[in-house]
């Protein structure tokens, strides 16, 4: 080994020394910074980073709170059900783990098909789990549980399935649950998983928030495999509230039952010859599996179709809301069939429409007790203003018909409201006028939308002068208010409107409201501020209507001492009848086609001796308020009282 | 051999090998002890808190590699420079060899009697050694000529090329690198420096149809790791994350996430930095870093006091050799330079490395005992 004996390479060593240890610094340098840009100034990217790759968070569904009715009978609740589950990760040969699980069990094709929908549209790479199939059976789950160390990429989970015990009977008034979809923005949720469901109609979506609860979430701590090292409940959930309507279910298993039948009657379906008449009648849709209706004339015939209310009149809860034809609501806790929504979505008699609530009708007479209140509080009348009733009441070139082809001769408002004479209530709308009618009207509650507890309902139209004109441009004419004092034209209501309105007429202090919850409606409605004697007058009248010998319901007096009911029946013509068919003489109801039958109302209240209920039939199409919707509304008292 | 003085013959064993102990640089053996630790450490928590499978190992190794350090420590460094030609051409036999009888898909490692022995890491000892060497030997006129040089270029780039062969990028560029260093710290022509930094530009595309696939995707990732996020890519990026995620303090010793979940590739060998990083944050990352500076710079300042042009070169080379090391792996686990395949010295597990990291330092301290110059 040499010593290094010259200066010259000294200094070169020197030089260069210094040349590479500026190097190594600027190296050093630069990896300094790196960690300090990755650690510090981009930290939180990558602190968000990792927390994605250690933890996959699952929403946890809290259970739905449940629906009752008046005692506490369930509506609507909640059953276990199995879910299958994929426990998802990059690494996993998904259709190899599927093909060897339906060597063990069955699953819907429509549900593998979804299954992969969600597999191919995951564009996240991190691990998670997705939704095979909620259809699992018990056998299917200890079917898969015992070999379940050939799939540890599947898991179970216990869900809950929402059922309707009532099923039918009261369909719209509970709606039914679907799974949560983007048009549902009002819900502030943001779902990780496929299956949230969330109310579409009915209580379940006007009270959704409420049932739904505070979902959960469970924090899983997932290796780069996609294995589960961890999980843990990262929030908790809270169970949603359950709700207590005011429908007493027994009446509404009843009423629906009375309201299908109508005037028909029940036969079975077992019979031969009814099995061949059936196979003739194509245009049957809604057949019970055990029996069908029969008309008068031996045709078999569909349930009617229509609304009935029972309301409290002290306080506006709604006992009972039949709106038929309806839905079963569980069909959509399964997977909804699409067939089976085509048929409910178009079916010409529309079964999803909730017709108590959002069903709008001419209420034809059952509005004359509006009118002759009108005219009473604004003093035009009182109490013995006759009227001659021939039969018609002409007005310009126009003749206006009474039903009673021969006229009613000279009778006051009691006889008026009794027979339901048109033509005195002609003559009462042109003394009293629009306007004041409409007043009335509204402040019995027509036109206008209550906060009851469903979303979808309907205001109905109260037409007056300014109503008209806003909305055709045109002047209001005279026939118009002939028309709209017997309860056609414009004028339109809801069967919930006209319970309102006969509720506000029984009640007679205050301007009660509807509500389908117990408890709720107490002490705070506004005074009616109507003449308490102009009311009582009107109630005379109703009662006659079923007690007096000329009423138009006296047939369908409940008969009993105790409990008697007060009403006001009404025939709403649909189709407009011209002169030529009046002067051949009308065609019988029943020998009309059903689209072109009348409908038939019956509004009243009960008992007539001290008011509890209001009631409202609409049997659509279903021929004379009289006939027809009167002896419903008898039976739905009879029922009640227990007489 | 010219010594000036030959003052420990005079002396007797004892007081000489007390004398000697005095002469070791202690700051060089605590850093280096500090390291091993934290390997130690590091590795117990890559087997997410458990002494087995690496942690053990790499004690029992650390320990008898620094005997073994010492004991080379206290040789006199004219061993060192005896052995050189010896030790290269054995390093270049072992390099052919482990073509011809290499086990594994990659032909790096040659088994001999039941340890795995890697030939490419003791290749960059024997060829800091042969270059002292020659460079020793040369006369300094002769320094400042090109063809002095024609030799140390073959010296480097034939171990270089068989090492890139078996193939391992990574060990053969570090051979290369260390190499050139080398030549440049005795002072080649800065022209030539120059010109063969342009010929080295223009056959980049040469080299890269010399390279394999897996090679060259390493490269296409490292410059765009989202190229191939679940492939090649997937290292980087979840490198970058666990580093990134530790912030200032780190996620707390055995607490890191993506190393305890597997999210980090070769998190006991070459990644071990990350899960460093992760657990300890850029305050641990520096501190560690600053070690190996000290450790660093404590080796290259030796080669300032040496008598010998042979211990100057072979003390800059140790020195280069760790910073090489250092800065490869730092700089590949930070998503700097492409993934390479470098071992952290003293801290990855791997037993080649670190016995050729404590040899080197050995040889070092050894010069630092033996080769003083006298002030």
């Amino acid at each position: 080994m040499k010593n290094i004996s010259q200066r010259n390479l000294e200094k070169t060593i020197s030089k260069r020394f210094f040349l590479l240890s500026i190097f190594k610094g600027g190296i050093v340098g630069a990896i300094g910074w790196r960690f300090f840009d990755l650690q510090m100034i981009e930290n939180k990217k990558y602190e968000k980073l990792s927390d994605n790759n250690q933890f996959n968070y699952h929403m946890i569904a809290p259970e739905r709170g449940r629906i009752l009715d008046r005692k506490m009978r369930l509506l609507a609740g909640n059953m276990d059900g199995f879910s299958l589950v994929l426990n998802w990760n990059k690494n996993i040969n998904v259709e190899s783990i599927i093909k060897d699980i339906l060597s063990v069990i069955k699953i819907d094709p429509k549900d593998l098909n979804n299954f992969f929908k969600e597999i191919n549209s995951n564009k996240n790479e991190f691990a998670k789990e997705i939704l095979i199939t909620k259809n699992l059976s018990q056998k299917d789950v200890s079917k898969l549980a015992v070999r379940s160390i050939e799939f540890p990429e599947v898991s179970f989970l216990i869900t809950k399935k929402r059922v309707y015990p009532q099923g039918i009977i009261a369909g719209h008034i509970t709606g039914y649950i679907g799974p949560y979809s983007e048009k549902d923005t009002k819900i502030n949720i943001k779902p990780h998983t496929s299956w949230i469901e969330v109310g579409k109609a009915g209580l379940e979506k006007f009270f959704d928030e409420e049932l739904r609860g505070k979902f959960g979430r469970k924090r899983n701590e997932v290796t780069s495999k996609g294995h589960i090292v961890a999980s843990q409940i990262y929030e908790n959930t809270i169970s949603g509230n359950d709700i207590q309507t005011s429908l007493d279910m027994g009446l509404q298993a009843f009423a629906l039952e009375r309201f299908e039948k109508g005037n028909n009657t029940l036969v079975s379906i077992k019979n031969e010859k009814i099995k061949k008449q059936i196979e003739k009648s194509k245009k049957i849709n809604f057949i019970n599996n055990d029996y069908v209706y029969k008309d008068k004339k031996n045709r078999i015939v569909n349930p009617e179709s229509g609304s009935l209310i029972v309301m409290d009149i002290e306080n506006g809860e709604i006992i009972c809301s039949v709106s038929s034809p309806g839905y079963d609501p569980n069909i959509f806790s399964n997977d909804l069939e699409v067939n089976v929504w085509n048929n409910l979505k178009n079916n010409s008699r529309s079964p999803l429409l909730n017709r108590s609530m959002s069903g709008v009708y001419p209420p034809g007479s059952t509005i004359k007790m509006a009118v002759a209140l009108a005219a009473l509080e604004n003093g035009i009348i009182d109490y013995n203003t006759k009227f001659y009733c021939d039969g018609a009441k002409k007005l310009g070139e126009s003749t206006f018909h009474c039903w009673a082809k021969d006229g009613h001769g000279k009778l006051n408002l009691t006889e008026a409201i009794e027979r339901s004479c048109d033509v005195y209530f002609y003559e009462l709308g042109l003394k009293v006028g629009i306007d004041k009618i409409a007043l009335m009207m509204k402040r019995l509650g027509l036109g206008q939308y209550y906060d009851v507890e469903i979303n979808d309902k309907s205001k109905g139209v109260v037409p007056n002068i300014e109503w008209k004109f806003k909305r055709d441009g045109l002047q209001w004419s005279m026939g118009e208010t002939l028309n709209a004092s017997i309860g056609q034209g414009y004028l339109l209501t809801t069967p919930l409107q006209l319970t309102t309105m006969i509720a506000r007429i029984a009640n007679g202090k205050f301007s009660v409201t509807p509500t389908l919850m117990i408890n709720r409606n107490k002490n705070r409605f506004k005074d009616l501020n109507i003449n308490p004697q102009h009311l009582n007058f009107i109630k005379n009248s109703m009662e006659r209507v079923v007690k007096g010998n000329n009423g138009t319901a006296r047939n369908y007096q409940i008969g009993s001492k105790k409990v008697e009911m007060a009403g006001k029946t009404g025939t709403v013509q649909v189709v407009r009848i011209s002169e030529a068919e009046r002067e051949k003489g009308l065609v019988k109801n029943e020998d009309r086609p059903w689209e072109k039958r009348d409908h038939a109302l019956f509004v009243g209240y009960a008992p007539a001796s001290k008011p509890k209920y209001a009631i409202t039939v609409v049997v659509e199409h279903g021929g004379s308020g009289s006939s027809t919707a009167a002896p419903i509304a008898r039976d739905i008292f009879k029922h009640i009282f227990k007489v | 051999m010219n010594y000036k003085s030959n003052k420990f013959s005079e002396q007797t064993y004892g007081s000489l090998f007390f004398s000697k102990l005095s002469k070791l640089n202690f700051l060089i053996i605590i850093s280096l002890i500090l390291l091993g630790l934290v390997g130690v450490a590091s590795l117990y928590s890559a087997a997410g808190g458990s002494w087995d499978p690496w942690a053990k190992n790499h004690l029992i190794r650390l320990i008898f590699g620094i005997l073994l350090m010492l004991i080379i420590a206290f040789l006199p460094h004219k061993v060192f420079f005896k052995l050189s030609v010896l030790s290269f051409f054995i390093g270049i036999l072992s390099l052919i060899l482990v073509k011809l009888v290499g086990t594994g898909n990659v032909q790096r490692w040659i088994t001999l009697g039941g340890m795995n022995f890697q030939p490419s890491e003791a290749m960059k000892i024997a060829l800091i050694l042969i270059l002292a060497r020659y460079f020793d030997h040369v006369s300094r006129i002769d320094l400042d000529k090109l063809k002095s040089y024609i030799l140390p270029l073959f010296l480097i780039f034939l171990p270089g090329f068989l090492v890139i062969s078996q193939p391992d990028l990574g060990t053969g560029l570090t051979i290369i690198l260390l190499g050139l260093a080398i030549l440049f710290f005795v002072g080649i022509s800065m022209n030539f420096v120059i010109f063969c930094l342009i010929i080295l530009a223009s056959s980049v595309p040469f080299i890269w149809n010399q390279l394999y696939d897996y090679q060259k995707d390493r490269i296409l990732v490292f410059l765009n790791p989202e190229l191939d996020s679940l492939g090649s890519g997937y290292q980087i990026i979840q490198s970058k994350i666990a580093i990134g995620s530790g912030g200032i303090f780190g996620k707390g010793y055995l607490l890191g996430s993506q190393s305890r979940l597997n999210y980090l590739p070769e998190k006991h060998t070459d990644f071990i930095f990350t899960l460093i990083s992760e657990e300890l944050g850029f305050l641990g990352s520096m501190i560690i870093i600053l070690i190996f500076c000290i450790l660093i710079t404590s080796i290259i300042k030796i080669s300032f006091s040496v008598k010998t042009l042979f211990s100057k070169i072979v003390t800059f080379g140790i020195g280069f050799l760790l910073f090489l090391y250092l800065s490869l792996n730092i700089g590949m686990v930070c998503g700097l330079l492409p993934v390479v395949g470098a071992p952290l010295p003293l801290i990855s597990y791997g037993g080649t490395s670190l016995l050729t990291v404590l040899i080197g330092v050995g040889i070092v301290l050894s010069i630092n005992i033996h080769d003083k110059e006298i002030g």
